[in-house]
């Protein structure tokens, strides 16, 4: 295994539990990952899977049953409102499916939101980078009501980036955009970690997203069951059919 | 159907339990002012009826002269003499005749040398009647010689007084020393009726002391003989004294007459303490209004959906009807509640200052008007809104459910028309063109109110926009900002409810500093006096010191001007109005009196000044004859002098001293004094002190104290009305915790978002709390921008001189800080929630 310094983000055996007695659900079961820096990583798997809840106990959004988890050099794992505050100013940066924009800021003004609250100066060729590569020069000033799903999740993408957090993570980012829309998000995500050595996880259930990304991880019934590295589209969803194939399988 | 939408309704307890908080509290205040009120007015009918349960028929003097409006009714009027009671002794069916003296002004001196004072109660003093079934004595004896007294219960308790101690009484006469001789008390175990405290003398000594006149007495109790009825027993007393010059009343109609001058004081003490309930009910409709337009919107997709599935639009009114009546039902009855505990700690609470009280009065007509009107404006409340929403379409309802605001404009203009009328209707008043107040200056005022509340959401933005500047360097704070400027109508209509609290106050205190200022300009601009003696204002109106002390300030050495002034209320030409007693020479330097006509000199007795009002009325000419009609000097003839240019200090005829002795006290109330040189007037203070030590009712001070004592009652007042008008700001702040609760929960995604960016706890809190502050700034500022307004209005149509404009800054400034204050307190629950919401379950709220 190697250290925790060489991992973007580690979960080591990590068990989420929810509820209790009849109504018990086992989210993840003992699930250790190494998230390697400056890589994409997809997690899939089919719904139920597990997929977000792996992803909230890695960026620290949720709390984990058992097992550790590490960012960086900071572990996640117990702390306090106040750490994880800290962290998710400097360490993480988050997508949503949902955009999840202030409506009463500007583009410019979400996109920089993260370095405000944290009362940090944006670093201007960084920033002038970013909103280029997002191709928001035009946009600044709008309200997100005014700007199409598109345009709000590339903002969205900007506002992670514009932090350079260790490690961004994306849960679903193009479940609500029309495919063309889509495609420019995942080009956007994938020339940050190529060009710029930005870090990723990405939660998807699309072979087509999953095929962006440098390593994916297939998750079933809380557990990892296998990986492909550098996948094609086709690759991915070959393996999902089987995946499927060993489900049913096992369902019988 | 309908349980689907009452289960809407629960959904949202919080806020229902707030905006119901709003309607307990109005409906407390508004019951409790009447049941106390109606609690302690049945406590002096019962008193009274007691007092008078052993007098069949009672005779009293008559006399024209109108009562003193300085108080002092219980103060001798006219007199009954010894002949008549002889005559009553002989009226067939009278089987006692009871002559009594009784007085107010009997000043008992405590221990400390000051006069023991009542709140607002009689200090009587009278004869002791042998006999009498309603008084007994508890310990010790009645007084048999000159130099004995027995004292109630109630003065020997708050002097410390035993039996057989020496005390001192002022009365007509300065202070006398008398020994008590024993304690009495009233039947039933009372140590007062009512709060009065009560010295009894000897006849002889009660009727020189307490009437200052031998022989005579104030009234006469009879009592029937067994077989006679009240009315036969008055109607035969009537015939043998007549009706000109002696009043002839039943027991009953002495009760009634008693209890009737406390009933319209008290009736005043209820509509007072009920207007405040009801501005506190007002501000909690704005409350109601306010939630069940939130709510309704928020539901207003489940409502559509309910009408696409062919739920007519009155099945919607009638559940939100439903709803409101159960709140306002609910609420009103705990306010009742509340309130009735409420009147019953108020009148306990009078009652150990020595008001009489019983058990709580509860009449129904009050418990029905406070359900009422709770309900009733609760459901006006939440049915507007309800109106408006069900007359969306559903399908527009259903497609977009977070509808952008509506456009401002209608609103704004609408406002500015009401604006505009009111103001048209105060400047009607001002220029005199219309003279009806209520229309004028009550509608007016309304109209500008109502005007504001209009405008303000289109200020909103504006407003907050301003004073966020401060704020906005900070991410929390300019957040909070923007979140104001949201919903524009939420913020001012939520504004609204405090600005009607503020509005009032401060249109109240701009009206109160322009009388003090004016009062102040008026004291320092015309009087020209170094020292002041004057009665103290709780001391009641029989204080006072003889004028004849005037004459030794005259021969202090530096004292160059000095006079008395001792005042009444007289019957001077055939009218009612005060007069005046004072030395014309000295007074010409010391409040600059001038002639119009005639001599302006020092008077002899039957000789009169005028002033240039009362001359103008009774267009009197110097050289002219009247008559004056004085309470104890009956009426005598006048003659006109001279007539006093308009002045600003003495405003009333001035008559001699020797006719100042028909008076009701032989006291001067005030007395001013000039120095030659400022360096002498603490020597001279010095020794007019020692001129007056004996006499624990008055004060040696200068002009200015004085002023500040005059003017303090306005601050009193003031203070009061503020502590009144804290309940609605209290309703008002209910009202922001409610909009910040709803958009708290409304913003659930955003507010998780932004802790997911790495907000902390803290800085939720201060956005909540910015968003909050400016809500009541907002409210705050309309509030004192309008009341400013208002006031500076109320005093332009006043005018007169004893008003001079007079913006209270202080209070102002107090006012805003307030305001956030009141912010910051109302954001505390809303910001522990934004603070405390799960990051996660926030981030994927629906
Ligand atoms: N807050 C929760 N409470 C209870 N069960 C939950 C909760 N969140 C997720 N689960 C359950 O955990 C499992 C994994 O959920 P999730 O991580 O959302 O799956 P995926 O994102 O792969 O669709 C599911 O069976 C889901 O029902
Ligand atoms: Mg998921």
């Amino acid at each position: 295994m190697s250290s925790p310094i060489s991992a973007a983000a580690r979960a080591a055996d990590v068990w989420k539990v929810y509820g209790s007695g009849e109504a018990q659900v086992i989210a993840l079961r003992g699930v250790s990952l190494e998230i390697e820096r400056g890589k994409f990583t997809a997690i899939m798997g089919p719904s139920g899977s597990g997929k977000s809840t792996l992803m909230h106990c890695l960026a620290g959004l949720d709390s984990v049953t058992r097992g550790q988890v590490i960012i960086g050099d900071t572990v996640v794992t117990g702390l306090g409102d106040s750490g994880l505050t800290k962290l998710r100013r400097e360490k993480v940066g988050f997508i949503f499916q949902q955009f999840n924009l202030l409506p009463t800021l500007t583009a410019e003004e979400n996109i920089l939101l993260p370095l405000a609250i944290a009362g940090r100066k944006p670093d201007q060729e960084w920033y002038q980078t970013v909103i280029q590569t997002v191709g928001l020069s035009d946009r600044l000033k709008h309200r997100p009501t005014e700007l199409s799903g598109g345009q709000q999740q590339r903002v969205a993408c900007a506002r992670a980036l514009a932090a350079r957090p260790e490690v961004i993570f994306a849960d679903e980012p193009t479940g609500n955009l029309d495919s063309r829309s889509g495609a420019d998000i995942l080009n956007f995500l994938r020339r940050s970690v190529t060009e710029y050595g930005q870090t990723i996880v990405m939660v998807t259930h699309d072979a087509n997203a999953a095929s962006y990304a440098d390593r994916v991880v297939f998750l079933a019934d809380g557990q990892i069951v296998d990986e492909l590295t550098d996948p094609s589209a086709d690759a991915v969803l070959d393996r999902i059919k089987r995946l499927d194939l060993s489900v049913q399988a096992a369902a019988e | 159907m309908l349980k689907a939408m009452l289960r809407g309704l629960f959904a949202h307890k919080l806020r229902l339990i707030l905006s119901a908080l709003a309607i307990v509290l109005g409906t407390a205040f508004m019951s409790a002012a009447f049941v106390s009120g109606d609690t302690i007015s049945r406590g002096f009918t019962d008193l009274f009826s007691t007092v008078n349960e052993n007098i069949d028929v009672q005779v009293t003097g008559k006399s024209d002269v109108p009562v003193n409006p300085a108080g002092g009714e219980g103060l001798v009027t006219a007199l009954v003499p010894q002949s008549i009671v002889d005559k009553l002794k002989t009226v067939d069916g009278a089987q006692t005749v009871t002559p009594q003296v009784v007085s107010d002004g009997a000043r008992v001196i405590d221990k400390n040398g000051k006069a023991i004072a009542t709140t607002g109660a009689p200090r009587l003093g009278g004869a002791w009647v042998d006999g009498d079934p309603a008084v007994e004595i508890r310990e010790g004896n009645p007084p048999r010689a000159a130099d004995e007294v027995a004292i109630t219960a109630n003065l020997a308790k708050t002097g410390e007084f035993k039996v057989g101690d020496t005390i001192e009484v002022i009365t007509l006469q300065p202070r006398q020393k008398f020994k008590v001789s024993g304690i009495a008390g009233y039947a039933g175990g009372r140590d007062s009726l009512g709060g009065e405290t009560f010295v009894f003398f000897t006849l002889p000594v009660a009727q020189e002391l307490m009437l200052g006149t031998p022989g005579m007495y104030s009234n006469v109790d009879i009592k029937a003989a067994s077989g006679v009825s009240d009315g036969e027993l008055k109607r035969r007393v009537e015939t043998a004294i007549g009706t000109t010059e002696y009043k002839t009343l039943t027991g009953q109609e002495t009760a009634d007459a008693q209890a009737s001058g406390i009933q319209s004081f008290l009736n005043v003490f209820k509509i007072a303490l009920s207007v405040f309930g009801i501005l506190g009910l007002i501000t909690g409709a704005f409350l109601i209004f306010n939630t069940f337009s939130m709510l309704i919107a928020q539901r207003t997709r489940e409502l559509a959906l309910y009408r696409s599935f062919g739920a007519s639009r009155n099945q919607v009114l009638n559940s939100v009807l439903l709803e409101s009546i159960l709140l306002g039902l609910v609420a009103s009855l705990i306010g009742l509640g509340l309130g009735v505990l409420l009147g019953w700690a108020m009148t306990k609470l009078l009652a150990s200052s020595g008001l009489p009280s019983g058990s709580v009065v509860l009449k129904p007509a009050v418990a029905i008007g406070t359900l009422l009107v709770g309900t009733l404006i609760t459901v006006l409340a939440a049915l507007i809104p309800a109106l408006r929403a069900s007359r969306v379409a559903p399908i527009e309802a259903m497609r977009d459910a977070a509808r952008p605001d509506k456009p401002l404009r209608t609103m704004t203009i609408a406002g500015l028309i009401t604006l505009a009328v009111g103001i048209v209707l105060l400047i009607l008043r001002g220029t005199k063109a219309v003279d009806n107040n209520v229309i004028t200056l009550g509608l007016g005022s309304f109209l500008i109110f109502i005007g504001a509340v209009m405008l303000a959401p289109a200020l909103t933005r504006p407003i907050t926009g301003a004073i966020g500047k401060l704020v906005d360097w900070a991410m929390p704070g300019r957040l909070g900002v923007r979140n104001t400027g949201r919903n524009p109508r939420r913020t001012a209509l939520t504004a609204a409810a405090l600005m009607i609290g503020v509005t009032l106050a401060t249109g109240a205190a701009v009206f109160a500093s322009s009388v003090k200022a004016g009062v102040t300009d008026l004291f320092r601009s015309d009087l020209n006096a170094d020292l002041v003696i004057a009665a103290d204002f709780a001391s009641g109106p029989t204080a006072g010191f003889d004028p004849a002390i005037i004459n030794q300030v005259k021969a202090i050495p530096g004292v160059t001007s000095a006079t008395a002034i001792q005042s009444d209320a007289v019957r001077l030409n055939g009218k009612d109005g005060f007069a005046s007693a004072l030395d014309v020479e000295p007074s010409k330097t010391l409040f600059g009196l001038k002639a119009k006509s005639g001599d302006i000199r020092d008077l002899n007795a039957g000789e009169v000044i005028l002033n240039d009002a009362f001359a103008t009325e009774t267009g009197l000419k110097p050289g002219d004859s009247t008559t004056l009609v004085t309470a104890r000097g009956g009426e005598s003839p006048l003659k006109v002098v001279g007539i006093l240019q308009p002045n600003q200090l003495v405003g009333s005829p001035v008559v001699s001293f020797a006719d100042a002795q028909g008076f009701r006290v032989p006291v001067a109330q005030q007395g001013y004094v000039k120095v030659a040189d400022p360096s002498q007037v603490d020597a001279v203070r010095a020794q007019m002190k020692t001129l007056v030590a004996d006499n624990p009712e008055v004060t040696v001070t200068d002009p200015s104290e004085q002023l500040k004592q005059s003017t303090s009652f306005l601050d009193l007042l003031l203070n009061v009305l503020n502590v009144l008008l804290g309940l609605t700001v209290l309703v008002a702040v209910l009202g922001v915790i409610n909009t910040l609760l709803l958009s708290v929960f409304e913003r659930t995604r955003e507010l998780g978002l932004l802790r997911a960016v790495g907000m902390s706890r803290s800085k939720m809190g201060w956005m909540v709390a910015t968003e909050s502050v400016l809500i009541s700034l907002l409210g705050a500022l309309l509030g004192l921008i309008v009341g400013t307004g208002l006031g500076i209005a109320l005093v332009k149509i006043f005018g007169g001189d004893f008003l001079k404009l007079t913006i209270p800054w202080g209070f102002l400034i107090t006012a805003l800080i307030g305001a956030v204050i009141a912010g910051l307190v109302a954001a505390l629950l809303p910001a522990i929630r934004a603070a405390r919401l799960n990051v996660l379950q926030a981030i994927s709220y629906e």
